[in-house]
């Protein structure tokens, strides 16, 4: 057979038309529609259905059932989406929520269902008026010759200058309290950036995994993950963080770094939790959809989804808040003076 | 663990290095006359991006784009091939169906092709010249979704060997000597960038963690064409070039799906040289 350019051509339109369109997802922007996408969705991108079933016995099958019997075309939207907030709302995941102009669906039961432990007037009273401010980072130099440093969020981008402007100013300080509690996350830059500050050498912090297809369980072989420590200026002394249970995800993940530092003692609550990375997606109604789709383990490839136990648990006591004092602010310094004397 | 680094980029330099040293191979026809043919055209028009690492949903609105292209005579073949490079740059602003959520999108594609005359297959019709040959393309581009916070942009990038088809008919109409010319490009194989199902750009950009992202691009996952129909009309300030361009260009790979179909009218204009290259 002789080939023409014009049998080539021939050709190559005929392998065009064996070739499927890659389209995307159904769209149907009916109440039955949007319930039937958003469960899609999860199912398919989803980072915690297997723990999660494991944890907390979700069969996201059986959530199927359950919730689409509630779904019909006559249901206003809020309706709507008080029966999706609800279905996604068995995940217990923070950083799974569902968002329309007039609300924002979410599950805050790893915060909401516990004491607070933190009472941000009390705080501002060790603050005082003077204190500095480093980007995200404020900070206090106490009369026991303590730093207590407050980070509130790891949103702010925390530069390298500022920390070690910062770790400058309280060079001779013998101990430093970092309060990171209600700080609900951020960027894990800014988190790594400001945990490189405490190690001493190249450490395994844990190991990460997405998923590779839409079944539970196709995931990507984890890898190791590690913090390199800061090459300059860091904090060797001791060091006291103090967490609650609204540290959530960025902040999770630095309390996961810096807990197996020999100079670092994490004092307080039970952390949030919060390990997976979140990604966008929307319904066909434009509504926005958060879910968790990459899984960061910790160095000994556990889940930390549901909260990092503290070395030192604490309660804030009513009778300190009575006189404006911290429990625990007041057990960090009692600690560190403890660990300075030895 | 060692692990595979991304060199696309190198690939996409090497790959156009050796294109454009075939030209220079190409271009050798010293002491003999070559026509060459420049055309730069503008276009506006409608596009449509699926991405679904960004949404499950696509996005549609206007697109801008300029399209640079050269042909030239070469001595290849007994001067029956015909060089021809083409930049094509596009942008355009995207929104959702509901109309609460913007993307952008744009890129550049550089291609070289070598055209054969088929003047055999012509040459019943007057005025009649077919050409078909291989592409060299490269591409650099991206989307980007305002709304996402972790997945908020794709990038696109590849390189591919394409197949060209170039046909054109010259004819006369009212006293004006006018030029239909119809080009298809229909991306064969080569290699793309995709980032793995779930992979986050913050595995893959801050901790270097590969996953299958360089990704072996062929007619089967990656089924596209691109069309360029236009007209040569002679006006008193000089040649106007009239037409439509229309890519399909279309992924599935890594398990993500991908298309971006765009209709652009366009309008320039065409400058033909002839000139003498110095021994």
């Amino acid at each position: 057979m002789k080939f023409s350019g014009l049998n080539i051509l021939v050709i190559l339109l005929a392998l065009l038309t064996l070739t499927s369109c890659v389209s995307e997802d159904e769209y149907d922007n009916s109440k039955t529609g949007n319930f039937e996408a958003l469960w899609k969705m999860m199912d398919e991108h989803y980072c915690f259905f297997d723990y999660k079933e494991k944890e907390l016995g979700v069969d996201w099958d059986e959530v199927h059932t359950r919730y689409s019997s509630m779904i019909n075309e006559k249901m206003s939207n809020a309706q709507l989406f008080e029966v999706l907030c609800n279905m996604l709302s068995e995940l217990q995941d923070g950083h799974v929520n569902i968002g329309a102009s007039f609300d924002l669906g979410r599950n805050w039961s790893y915060f909401q269902e516990y004491p607070l432990n933190y009472n941000d007037s009390i705080v501002n009273i060790y603050l005082g008026n003077d204190y500095y401010i480093a980007s995200g980072l404020k900070y206090v130099i106490l009369d026991d010759n303590i730093v207590y440093v407050r980070c509130e969020s790891f949103e702010t981008s925390i530069g390298e200058g500022n920390i070690s402007n910062m770790l400058s100013m309280v060079a001779l300080c013998c101990g430093m309290i970092l309060d990171v509690r209600s700080n609900g996350g951020g960027q894990l830059t800014n988190a790594h950036r400001l945990a490189s500050r405490f190690v001493d050498e190249k450490t395994l912090i844990g190991y990460v995994s997405h998923k590779t297809g839409k079944g539970h369980s196709d995931f990507s072989t984890p890898v190791a993950e590690y913090l390199e420590p800061y090459n300059g200026l860091r904090w060797n002394k001791p060091v006291v963080v103090l967490t609650n249970r609204s540290c959530y995800s960025a902040t999770n993940d630095f309390v996961k770094c810096v807990k197996s530092q020999r100079n670092v003692t994490i004092m307080g609550d039970k952390t949030g939790g919060g390990s997976g990375m979140p990604f966008n997606s929307e319904l066909p109604n434009g509504w926005s959809v958060r879910y968790s789709a990459v899984v960061f383990y910790d160095r000994d490839m556990n889940h930390t989804e549901f909260g990092i136990e503290p070395d030192v648990q604490l309660q804030l006591s009513g009778r300190d808040t009575e006189v404006d004092k911290d429990t625990y602010i007041e057990s960090a310094r009692e600690y560190l003076k403890n660990m300075t004397t030895e | 663990m060692d692990r595979p680094e991304i060199h696309l980029s190198k690939l996409l330099v090497t790959v156009l290095l050796f294109s454009q040293s075939l030209l220079a191979f190409s271009q050798d026809v010293a002491g003999r006359t070559v026509e060459s043919e420049h055309s730069t055209l503008f276009g506006v028009g409608s596009g449509s991006v699926y991405d679904s690492y960004l949404s499950p949903y696509s996005y549609s609105g206007t697109e801008l784009r300029v399209i640079r292209e050269t042909m030239r005579g070469t001595r290849l073949m007994d001067g029956r091939v015909s060089y021809h490079t083409m930049v094509d740059a596009h942008a355009s602003l995207l929104e959702n169906r509901p109309g609460n959520v913007n993307e952008y999108a744009g890129g550049v594609r550089y291609s070289n092709a070598w055209l054969y005359d088929l003047r055999e297959l012509a040459s019943g019709v007057n005025g009649l010249s077919l050409f078909a040959g291989p592409a060299v393309s490269g591409y650099l581009g991206g989307v980007y979704n305002e709304r996402n916070g972790n997945n908020p942009a794709q990038l696109k990038t590849d390189v591919m060997i394409d197949a060209k088809v170039m046909v054109r008919y010259d004819f006369t109409l009212w006293r004006r000597d006018m030029r239909v010319t119809y080009q298809m490009n229909v991306p064969l194989l080569g290699c793309a960038f995709s980032p793995n199902y779930g992979q986050s750009y913050y595995e893959l950009f801050s901790l270097g963690n590969y996953d299958g992202n360089v990704v072996f691009a062929n007619v089967f996952n990656s089924p596209s064409w691109r069309h360029l129909l236009t007209v040569e009309i002679p006006t008193v300030v000089g040649n106007v070039r009239v037409g439509y361009c229309g890519e399909f260009m279309q992924a599935k790979l890594n398990n993500l799906g991908y298309h971006s179909y765009s209709h652009n009218f366009m309008l320039g204009w065409v400058k033909n040289f002839g000139f003498r290259k110095r021994k």
